[in-house]
């Protein structure tokens, strides 16, 4: 599960106003416990989550922690 | 859950069933594949099925005296299929060289045949290949028995030497005219390890087994005329291939008995329903053998026997292109797997369990209580994708919260009296009602959670009806019957909501309830059986229906009834008498009252597979011309939104002047949870006259949502008090990520077990909503 696009980069954190980094991010649903790296703000560490990733790579794990 | 019974319901299955022509085929030609491949032209291959099972397929093709065309079904419905005319085409046109086979090494044992008519030479064939040292014995200079007799139109002298010759270049040791006797019978037993008897006649009573061909526990065999007491030439050579098989258990030491229960004839339990069928008469042969054209033809009339009743009258079944036995194995292999992925989970959450399979099956077998058990069976295991109920879940949270749930008695007579001096309002059959008030609820409306998100203004009608009409107080209770829980598979939910409503029932002294919703019907009959229950649709045909002007445009609806009431005709016939009252047409559809459909919400499914509920909406809408008429809230909503013209019942019962309700577009998720509110709020006020307890929803933030947007929350199952909650938070905290080049907001919370996700960009004081997603995944900031 990895961001991926260019869209991320327009988007600053709006209480720190910092550019966003990747970073190593610890995930979690049900039984199962990843580390991905996601774009986050550096500062108060908040998480961008596009909709392509939530809709597309996430729910596809989701769905397939779900069914094992 | 009991696999073991799971599975014995699955064996019970006849889909796979063979069909008569098969079963009562002595050798099994695959009748249906091999009418398929000449129906599709490919002669070669129907011949090649000729060869896998019909030993001498080019003799027998030609004479055989075929046992599998009486039983045709197709015999009900114009004349049995020619099968045996087709073989005969098949051999012409479908012929080709055989490969050459290399024989196998010769060292598995010595049999001993006696007798190369059909039955002799088929056993010596079949065990020669196998690698058997085979010896002949014919008291006649030639090989073929009667077979000679059978020249003729089709079988020519020189096709039988061309077959014969075959046999004799396998080499095996031939005694021509050679009487084996009741003596040289047993010479022969000792100097072989197995004898296959294939005399037409002999010269004692000889006793076998009818399953082997065993007599008794010797190395003796037997078969053909002998065995058969026919001149049957299938018969024969599948007596002496069955014999073969025996002799080669035997010598390899394996059981003589084990699986054979399906060898020659026997009875199928296939039951095909060839009511609807068309009749068509035999193509007839313009020379002595079928062309490739009318061989063709014939074979389109074969009707392919197999039991697919369940499956016709069900869109899960066919989308997930399975019969009963099959899905039944699927669900085995669900339940026993313990590491790897449940594959079955999404069919098994896509049936709606609505009972049309149990009711179209011949042996009631019932997929509806299999994957019903399957779903309690995965919840109790923890195995149940939560994702698949959770909304509807939560939806019936809702309903039973303080923000919806609602229970009281009628209005007393003391609460009421002003009522009663108001000449206008006085003559009302609601306050005549409440005049006769006793104090004691003999009825309790219960009208269920979706009627009040579909229907709101109307339950304040409907409880005003109930007052003056019925005999005794109505009370009212709002709430959920549980319905979401029991389809869910959640056990213990449901028990506890079941608790819930049994104790209001007590405190309110057993009163009956006035239902209105068919899932409520369901779930009482099935939960609460000791509660007696009305239905709001008896009771309109009991007492009269409220307005006497309802008719706009008579026209001809089609009933598609409910599937919660696919068991209650009682509730079918007092449906139709109100539609006939309010004087419209009915045209009954094909799959109608205990054949219901279901729309496509029944079992969750509309939130498990939004796929598979517009597949059964679809095919459901297309069913009729007529505009439909329904009486439960999820039909009408989910047949509108399929772009059919449909009525409620309520529709036509309270009219309304400002809208066309066969069109009226279902409301949306967050309008469902406004509606009941309002209808609390509504009761309170206008009928008890109490200020609401509560104060309605905070109005939050003023939303802007473009068409898109609001499509996406449909279906990604986002509510308005998501959306507040997430700006609530973004404004307050100023947690939300921006961007300068568009202007544009990002914010996200998370909501119990989902992150919810806004874009959005300020307009003046509105904010106006570009996105909107979620995801369950927790991110660990």
């Amino acid at each position: 599960m990895k961001q991926e696009g260019v869209d991320q980069v327009k988007w600053l954190c709006d209480k720190c106003q910092r550019e966003l980094e990747l970073a190593k991010v610890k995930v979690r649903y049900m039984e199962g416990n990843f580390e991905v790296d996601l774009m986050k703000c550096p500062t108060c560490n908040q998480v961008y989550i596009d909709e392509t990733l939530a809709l597309g790579k996430m729910k596809e794990v989701e769905e397939g922690l779900e069914d094992k | 859950m009991n696999l073991d019974k799971l599975l014995e319901t699955g064996d019970r299955c006849i889909h796979k069933e063979p069909p008569t022509c098969v079963a009562n085929c002595p050798v099994h030609l695959e009748i249906i594949d091999f009418l398929s491949e000449i129906e599709k032209g490919n002669f070669q291959n129907a011949y090649k099925l000729m060869e896998k099972k019909m030993p001498f397929h080019k003799i027998i093709g030609r004479i055989c005296d075929h046992p599998c065309e009486a039983p045709c079904e197709r015999s009900k419905a114009g004349g049995s299929i020619r099968i045996s005319d087709l073989e005969k085409a098949v051999l012409e046109y479908g012929g080709y060289k055989p490969k050459k086979v290399w024989p196998l090494p010769k060292n598995k044992g010595k049999v001993a045949i006696i007798g190369a008519g059909l039955s002799g030479l088929t056993a010596a064939v079949d065990l020669d290949k196998k690698g058997y040292v085979v010896t002949i014995y014919e008291k006649t200079n030639q090989l073929g028995g009667r077979l000679w007799d059978c020249i003729g139109d089709s079988l020519t002298e020189a096709m039988l030497l061309e077959e014969f010759k075959a046999v004799a270049d396998k080499k095996m040791t031939t005694h021509f005219e050679t009487n084996v006797d009741k003596n040289s019978l047993t010479q022969l037993l000792t100097e072989y390890d197995a004898v296959y008897l294939g005399t037409s006649d002999w010269e004692e009573p000889i006793e076998w087994d009818p399953i082997t061909f065993q007599v008794g526990n010797s190395t003796l065999f037997v078969g053909g005329r002998l065995v058969n007491k026919t001149d049957s030439v299938i018969l024969s050579a599948s007596s002496g291939r069955r014999a073969a098989i025996s002799i080669e258990r035997y010598l390899s030491k394996v059981s003589l008995t084990d699986s054979r229960d399906r060898e020659g004839v026997f009875e199928t339990p296939l039951h095909f329903d060839i009511s609807k069928k068309e009749p068509l008469p035999p193509i007839e042969k313009t020379v002595t053998i079928y062309s490739q054209e009318e061989a063709t033809e014939e074979a389109k009339r074969c009707f392919k026997c197999q039991c697919r009743k369940c499956i016709e009258g069900c869109v899960h079944l066919r989308k997930f292109e399975t019969s009963p036995d099959a899905y039944i194995r699927q669900i085995n292999h669900n339940e026993r797997i313990i590491l790897g992925t449940h594959y079955a989970n999404k069919m098994i959450n896509s049936c709606a369990e609505c009972g049309l399979c149990k009711e179209e099956c011949f042996l009631d077998i019932s997929m509806n209580d299999v994957i019903h058990e399957t779903r309690e069976s995965m919840v109790e295991r923890g195995k149940m994708p939560v994702s698949a109920h959770d909304f509807a879940l939560k939806d019936m949270a809702f309903s039973n919260s303080s923000r919806f749930s609602l229970v009281r008695k009628q209005p007393s007579k003391e609460e009421s009296k002003d009522l009663f001096y108001y000449p206008l309002i006085s003559f009302s059959d609601y306050v005549k009602g409440l005049y006769k008030g006793t104090g004691k609820t003999e009825y309790l409306f219960y009208p269920g959670c979706q009627l009040p998100a579909s229907y709101p203004d109307d339950i304040k009608s409907i409880y005003e009806y109930l007052v003056g009409h019925v005999k005794g107080d109505v009370g009212i209770y709002l709430g959920c019957c549980g319905a979401p829980a029991d389809w869910a598979g959640q056990t213990s939910l449901m028990n506890e909501n079941i608790e819930a409503i049994k104790k209001v029932w007590t405190e309110m002294e057993q009163p009956t309830f006035i239902l209105a919703c068919s899932s409520c019907i369901r779930i009482f009959e099935k939960y609460l059986p000791e509660i007696k229950i009305e239905s709001l649709w008896d009771v309109y045909v009991r007492e009269g229906l409220p307005n006497k002007d309802h008719i706009k445009i008579p026209q001809t609806l089609s009933i598609h009834d409910a599937c919660g009431t696919r068991e209650n005709s009682d509730l079918h016939e007092s449906v139709r008498k109100i539609v006939l009252k309010l004087g419209y047409g009915i045209e009954e559809l094909e799959y109608s009252k205990e054949k219901t459909k279901c729309c496509g919400y029944g079992g969750l499914v509309y939130y498990a597979n939004r796929e598979q509920s517009d597949a059964f909406i679809s095919e459901r809408v297309g069913e009729s011309e007529n505009d439909l008429l329904v009486y439960c809230a999820m039909c009408k909503d989910l047949f509108v939104a399929g772009g059919k013209r449909t009525y409620h019942l309520l529709d036509l019962i309270y009219p309304k002047d400002d809208v066309e309700s066969a069109t009226r577009r279902m409301p949306t998720l967050s309008e469902r949870h406004q509606n009941r509110s309002r209808v609390k709020q509504i009761l309170l006020k206008e009928i008890w006259r109490e200020e609401p307890m509560e104060a309605e929803m905070e109005a939050g933030y003023s939303l802007i949502i473009p068409e898109d947007v609001q499509k996406k929350l449909e279906d990604r199952y986002i509510l308005l008090e998501d959306i507040q909650a997430v700006l609530k938070n973004a404004e307050e905290q100023n947690e939300r990520f921006c961007n300068p080049e568009t202007g544009e907001y990002l914010a996200r919370l998370r909501r119990e077990n989902v992150t919810y996700w806004v874009k959005y960009r300020k307009e003046g004081e509105a904010f106006l909503l570009t996105s909107v997603y979620s995801h369950r995944m927790e991110i660990l900031e």
